[in-house]
């Protein structure tokens, strides 16, 4: 029996080969996960629907190269709709800096230990980033978590706490190397 | 040019593969950044470490079903100007009805300048094989489809599927399936109805209840081009 991995990984073997059946049904079994990815960036529907159309030209366009890059398959797929609802996001907020919500640090709280159902289901990866995150000062996860999925730059961080630009630089960089020794333990 | 090994901010290199994970990098650090990822291997395994990391973020991300049109607009992007064998073999046909249109089109403007009244579409789709002669008819004021069979048998345990090509080289879009029996009626939304005159139907003969994948997988029994009538 074959996993999801090894299927979605032979579905864009083929697809770099230009077969559009795999295509498709590389596209039926990872274009809800994608879709989500791409609202949760930008926070509209249309603009998603774009930048999934984005997403799907790039896989076809550049599925040779998924081997030369050593992500897993949904790493790689996930960082393409990622990337591509940023730009789409960007482009939307062009020069302006997007509001942004207040990131808070008497308000947040460090998010709860995942429960031992969630950890059998979720990756490794993302247990192990789970609990190294949890390490990091709230707000300051927060800030990560902004970056990865909203698209925040530094300017919108400093913002959202009311910090200037290279302290939140530098506290960001700080929390990011400590984030990576926790990883590599 | 300065790298981030240039400033007084923590983490060197290291700090900056994350920074160039999460898009925070600076726009000409960025350029740096990218010159030293092509050469340096330890760089690229820490931003490879990294992207998968960070991709585990969108774990709690809901799954959501986009739109059911959606990948037939990435197709029409990807693969709109080839099209599929299938479509290529009949393509001298298409051609000669779109001629045949054009001469339509141009007697249409220079016998009359009303365009209030869109007029109805027909298009005769035969297939001399099988003596089998359906009639296509469009009608505007409803935003109809219908066809009719005038003559042939429907072919036992299979279906026969309508497809619109509103432009050649566009992908062939399924309007549904040509009744057994008695007139077909097919409402049709109004972003084909705009581009169904001058647009190709042809018929495909497919499995029961139609293509299953969106594409045409049986024999292209015929091709005809939707045009006005003089009545």
């Amino acid at each position: 029996m074959t996993t999801p991995q090894a299927e979605i990984e032979d579905l864009i073997a083929r697809t770099a080969m230009g077969d559009r059946a795999a295509f498709r049904l590389l596209y039926d079994r990872t274009a809800a996960k994608l879709f989500g990815v791409c609202l949760r960036v930008l926070n509209d529907r249309g603009l998603a629907e774009e930048a999934l159309q984005d997403v799907y030209c790039k896989i076809w366009a550049r599925a040779g190269q998924y081997r030369v890059n050593g992500f897993s398959p949904m790493t790689w797929l996930i960082t393409l709709a990622r990337n591509a609802a940023i730009d789409r996001r960007r482009r939307r907020d062009a020069g302006e800096r997007a509001r942004v919500a207040p990131i808070d640090a008497a308000e947040m709280v460090a998010d709860p230990a995942p429960g031992p159902a969630q950890q059998a289901e979720s990756r490794s990866e993302a247990q192990a980033l789970m609990s190294c995150m949890s390490e990091l000062p709230p707000e300051r996860a927060e800030m990560v978590r902004r970056a990865y999925l909203e698209g925040a730059t530094y300017a919108e961080l400093s913002d959202a706490t009311g910090v200037k630009l290279n302290t939140v630089r530098t506290w960001l960089r700080r929390s990011l190397m400590q984030l990576r020794e926790c990883l590599s333990r | 040019m300065s790298g981030p090994e240039d400033t007084d901010l923590p983490g060197g290199w290291e700090a900056a593969a994350a920074e160039y994970v999460l898009g925070l990098l600076p726009e000409d650090e960025l350029r740096a950044f990218e010159a030293r990822l092509s050469q340096d291997r330890d760089l690229q395994q820490d931003v490879e470490a990294w992207s998968e990391y960070f991709a585990a973020l969108t774990d709690p991300v809901e799954e959501v079903a986009p739109p059911p049109q959606l990948l037939r607009r990435i197709e029409d992007r990807l693969f709109g100007r080839k099209r599929p064998s299938l479509w290529q073999q009949i393509l001298p046909y298409l051609l000669g009805a779109v001629a045949a249109a054009a001469i339509a089109w141009a007697a249409m403007f220079s016998g009359m300048l009303d365009f209030r009244n869109e007029p109805d579409l027909w298009a005769d789709l035969e297939t001399p094989s099988r003596g089998l002669v359906l009639l296509a008819h469009y009608a505007p004021e409803s935003q109809t489809f219908m066809m009719q069979r005038e003559a042939g048998d429907y072919p036992a345990g299979r279906s026969l599927e309508i497809w619109m090509i509103p432009e050649e080289g566009d992908t062939p879009i399924s309007l549904g399936l040509v009744a057994e029996d008695g007139l077909t009626q097919i409402p049709v939304p109004q972003e084909l109805a705009a581009a169904m005159d001058g647009a190709a139907i042809a018929i495909s003969e497919e499995e029961p209840g139609g293509s299953p994948t969106g594409v045409a997988q049986g024999p292209i029994l015929s091709i005809a081009q939707m045009a006005p009538r003089d009545e």
